[in-house]
């Protein structure tokens, strides 16, 4: 099955779950359209 | 990059096993006032509290987005004086992506993380080394130039 990336929404959640995971945060600033 | 390189597979599988993903909109209110956003896509590289080590502007093809990744990975545990995880993440990048636009970057920045390890600046002339025979107009080399000088 192929990978999709699981877009996090929330920065207080992306950052809780890169200190819980010892990970960086990739953030995207994008244009909806 | 919605219908070129996040579908790619391995870029989805890289972002998801090292990264957490954040996506916002461009007129996302606070954060694109707080990290002064002007244009799309903006990618930046946070460490978990938040501070932003890496920014790119403008799409970025599969290969190139991993490798950009790598770097900004990189330079976050250089900037936080992790040299022994930095030197690890840029060697994987010179590794897996010697193509990669964040190559030379990465080529340099490994010979500083290694003069911060020991303080035997060897490092820095092998990064010049490097860089000249493989990157000779890129402007990496251009500022590894002084450690032509180190024996």
């Amino acid at each position: 099955m192929a990978s999709k990336i699981e877009w996090e929404t929330s920065m207080d959640k992306a950052l809780s779950r890169a200190k819980a995971e010892g990970k960086h945060v990739l953030l995207d600033f994008f244009n909806p359209g | 990059m919605d219908a070129v390189t996040y579908p790619d597979e391995g870029v989805a599988k890289f972002i998801n096993d090292n990264l957490i993903p954040l996506r916002v909109a461009f007129d996302h209110k606070p954060l694109a006032s707080d990290f002064k956003v002007k244009w799309t896509p903006t990618l930046i590289t946070l460490d978990s509290d938040g501070v932003e080590h890496h920014r790119t502007v403008g799409f970025l093809a599969p290969e190139e987005l991993i490798g950009s990744l790598m770097l900004g990975i990189g330079k976050s545990n250089f900037d936080r004086e992790e040299f022994d995880k930095a030197i690890a993440t840029f060697g994987s990048l010179l590794e897996r992506h010697p193509k990669s636009d964040s190559t030379p970057e990465a080529i340099f920045l490994r010979g500083v993380s290694m003069y911060k390890n020991t303080h035997d600046p060897k490092p820095l002339r092998a990064s010049y080394d490097k860089l000249t025979a493989e990157y000779p107009d890129n402007e990496w080399t251009k500022r590894a130039y002084p450690y032509r000088l180190i024996n």
